[in-house]
């Protein structure tokens, strides 16, 4: 026993030594990383805060801009840009609006309509390609 | 030496006790109250838009900017020079503002206030040049060379001393200033408590906005989380995180365009009649959808206050009622027809405009009609021959036709404050009612009653139910709920509307009371009517006049009411009836309605075709609404 206790007190202990200093990396490394983390949350914490704020910025803006908008929509205001511009602009007699009447739809543009899209992309493309008679 | 440490260790140990013990309440309620904080998100308030989505009302986030003069020391003026052209105010009088006023509380100790509003509804935009003018401000002194006291002093002034109430207000915008005020109202501002914090909230006091004001009215959020010793929110410490829902928008059935034309006709008749006031509504009967709802003299809401007259702020519309005159007979002659107490050629004896009934004296106004056919008694407006036509219809059944169309009940339409007007019960009336009640008088009624009746005629013989909003939206312009066009009920049959309509056409022809409300492009059916205003013989008058074109198939019927005409010129065919035609003529263009008469001037443009299909050309116009139950354009 006294022997093998001289040799083996002898003997460098890596085995421990590694395992200790592993533990103390470890628990090192798991300090700084929490640490590294919080930081990395509240880093990302004040960029969202910023990234709210212009959101909401934007939105206040785009509210503002609403609001000009249909300002200049108004009637009294586009009244008073159409005498400013002088364009002559003035709304259409009953008479000078244009009615279109649709023709009644043929046999064969009743059947075409009736089609799947893909059937009747097919069957116009045939009728473009068909020559002439 | 063991006997001191003892002695430390126990001052530390009552200390610990002190502290995480005796006082340990108050302490963490202390640091909880430093640390944690409440942000309050206010909730958008809806927009109010027109049929075709234009923005009536908006509303935008303004500031409070305040003011911590105990951080200015000696620097007001200059602090006041800088931001008095931000906030647009008097140099002087922000000044005083920013002085420091102390005081002494409830135990003589001397206080100072730390909290000055210097400006509400401050915009953003202004808000971010007063700060940007806060962190260029220069104080004359080289601040590298001070000590690190005063060089904190002017840090401090710099970022605290002036500063925004946390929770932004809400500033309500009417972009088309005095456009439909009276249908669109205004707001007031309310405080509520919104997780122990007061919040300034806009509640509607008239017209759209306090009708729909909790569909307006979002709902607040709010967000419990930590901040930093810097005021900064610490996001990792979110607790709670409630997102304000913001209100839903209101489409009304109300058009910006056809609103501003009736306006503006109303304003020139305003200046041609001096009445007290004028009022104006475009329906389109089939619906009861109202395109315009007009009142003058109006007010802008974005600027109501103590000088807007109170008489202004009013919906006449509404809320006033009148004894109606002769366009109350149209009532009582479509009613009698249907009963087929008369028929429409049916001669009636006018008593040369003398008529003694129930111990009074009827006239007919400035005319002597003898014998008229119940046709022309619409036509020319006899009071005798109306009378004469209730008198025949019987008490009983004109009592009835007069609540089924509507009269003596609130029509239903979503705005505050209508008026139901008076009808009284057959059991109350004298015998000279019928009479009275047959030529507009003894009932009172509101514009929009009488809008409706007339309106009931052109849909048909069907009373609808005015209608004002089209839909709900939410923020994503997504439908959240839409109203449905309500029919009352049918007052009379289609037979008697062709008959009614028929003695209509006749009121602007060449011999009717209003021929200057007729329409070169197209047909118009309507009424004239001239009340008295009690006292009768005080030269007061309500003119009128009512009506709904093209004839045969009507798309929109025009009321147009004066309140005390100038007494030289106060018959409704020559001040209703103009402006009548005015409006008319600018709305048929504006929405493309088809003419139903070929002026001489007129040049043909296509070939008509055999019963076709219709659509109206794409020429940026609106498209009217196609194809009734009975074929015809509505």
């Amino acid at each position: 026993m006294a022997r093998n206790r001289k040799s083996q007190s002898a003997a460098v202990r890596f085995g421990p030594a590694l395992k200790a200093l592993l533990i103390c990396l470890f628990i090192g490394g798991s300090g700084v990383g929490y640490v590294w983390q919080q930081n990395q949350l509240l880093e990302l914490g004040r960029q969202k805060a910023e990234k709210e704020k212009r959101l909401n910025l934007l939105r206040v803006q785009n509210s503002q801009l609403g609001r000009h908008l249909a300002e200049l929509q108004s009637p009294k205001s586009l009244e008073t840009r159409l005498k400013e511009l002088n364009l002559g602009l003035s709304m259409a007699q009953p008479t000078q609006i244009v009615r279109l009447v649709d023709a009644p739809l043929t046999p064969a543009a009743k059947r075409i309509l009736s089609m799947h899209p893909a059937e009747r992309q097919y069957a116009e493309r045939r009728t473009a390609a068909s020559p002439a008679p | 030496m063991a006997l001191l440490l003892v002695a430390a260790f126990a001052g530390l140990g009552l200390r610990l006790v002190d502290l995480q013990v005796v006082r340990h309440d108050d302490l963490s309620r202390e640091a909880a109250g430093r640390r944690e904080s409440t942000i309050i998100h206010p909730s958008r308030r809806g927009d109010i838009l027109d049929a075709r989505g234009n923005v009536l009302v908006s509303s935008l986030f303004v500031k409070t900017v305040c003011a911590d003069p105990s951080l200015l020391g000696t620097n007001q003026t200059v602090v006041a020079r800088a931001l008095a052209p931000q906030l647009k105010m008097n140099e002087a009088e922000l000044a005083e503002k920013l002085r420091v006023h102390a005081w002494k509380d409830q135990r003589g100790k001397e206080r100072v206030d730390r909290y000055v509003i210097l400006k509400r509804k401050v915009s953003l935009e202004d808000w971010e040049k007063i700060r940007a003018a806060m962190k260029s401000l220069s104080f004359g002194v080289d601040e590298k060379k001070l000590s690190r006291r005063d060089r904190a002093f002017y840090l401090n002034l710099r970022q605290r001393a002036i500063y925004t109430e946390p929770v932004d207000d809400q500033l309500r915008i009417y972009p088309a200033g005095t456009l439909a005020a009276h249908v669109l109202g205004f707001t007031a501002a309310t405080d509520k408590l919104v997780e122990g914090h007061a919040v300034t909230e806009l509640v509607g006091k008239d017209g759209i906005e306090a009708a729909f004001n909790s569909a307006l009215n979002g709902v607040t959020g709010w967000r419990q989380t930590e901040k930093d010793v810097g005021s900064q929110e610490l996001v990792l410490f979110r607790e709670e995180d409630i997102a304000s829902r913001p209100g839903l928008n209101v489409a009304l059935t109300l058009d910006a365009s056809v609103q501003d034309m009736v306006e503006s006709e109303l304003a020139k008749g305003m200046e041609r009649n001096a009445p007290v006031s004028i009022s104006g509504i475009v329906v389109r009967p089939r619906t009861g959808a109202i395109l315009a709802m007009a009142t003058l003299p109006n007010y802008d809401p974005n600027q109501i206050g103590s000088k807007t007259p109170i008489a202004n702020l009013r919906n006449r519309v509404i809320t006033d009622t009148f004894e109606p005159g002769s366009t109350f007979k149209a009532v009582v002659v479509s009613a009698a027809l249907n009963e087929q107490a008369v028929s429409l050629n049916e001669i009636l004896y006018c008593e040369n405009g003398v008529f003694s009934f129930g111990g009074y004296t009827l006239h007919d106004a400035g005319h002597h009609f003898g014998n008229l056919s119940v046709e022309d008694i619409v036509a020319k407006s006899s009071n005798i021959g109306a009378a004469k036509v209730g008198i025949k219809l019987g008490e009983v059944r004109l009592h009835k036709y007069v609540r089924d169309f509507g009269f003596g009940d609130p029509t239903g339409i979503t705005l505050p404050g209508e008026a139901r007007g008076t009808v009284h019960p057959v059991r109350s009336w004298y015998k000279v009612s019928i009479a009275q009640i047959s030529m507009g008088q003894g009932l009172t009624v509101t514009p929009l009653q009488m809008a409706m009746a007339v309106s009931a005629i052109a849909n048909y013989g069907r009373l609808m139910r005015p209608m004002l909003v089209d839909h709900l939206e939410d923020e994503h312009k997504q439908e959240v709920f839409k109203y449905q066009p309500q029919a009352v009920r049918q007052v009379i049959s289609e037979e008697t509307v062709k008959l009614m309509v028929q003695a209509m056409k006749r009121v602007v022809l060449p011999g009717g009371t209003a021929p200057q409300a007729a329409l070169e492009h197209y047909t118009v059916a309507g009424k004239t009517g001239t009340g008295q205003k009690p006292p009768y013989g005080s030269r007061k008058y309500f003119s009128s006049f009512i009506g709904f074109f093209p004839a045969d198939s009507p798309e929109i019927c025009i009321a147009v009411f004066l309140d005390e005409p100038d007494p030289k010129r106060y018959y409704g065919g020559e001040t209703a009836g103009p402006i009548f035609k005015a409006i008319a003529e600018r709305v048929a263009a504006y929405l493309a309605i088809r003419p139903d008469i070929q002026a001489p001037s007129d040049q043909p443009l296509q070939k008509p075709s055999s019963n076709p299909p219709e659509v109206i050309a794409q020429t940026g116009l609106p498209s009217t609404l196609t194809t009734s139950r009975t074929g015809r354009n509505f």
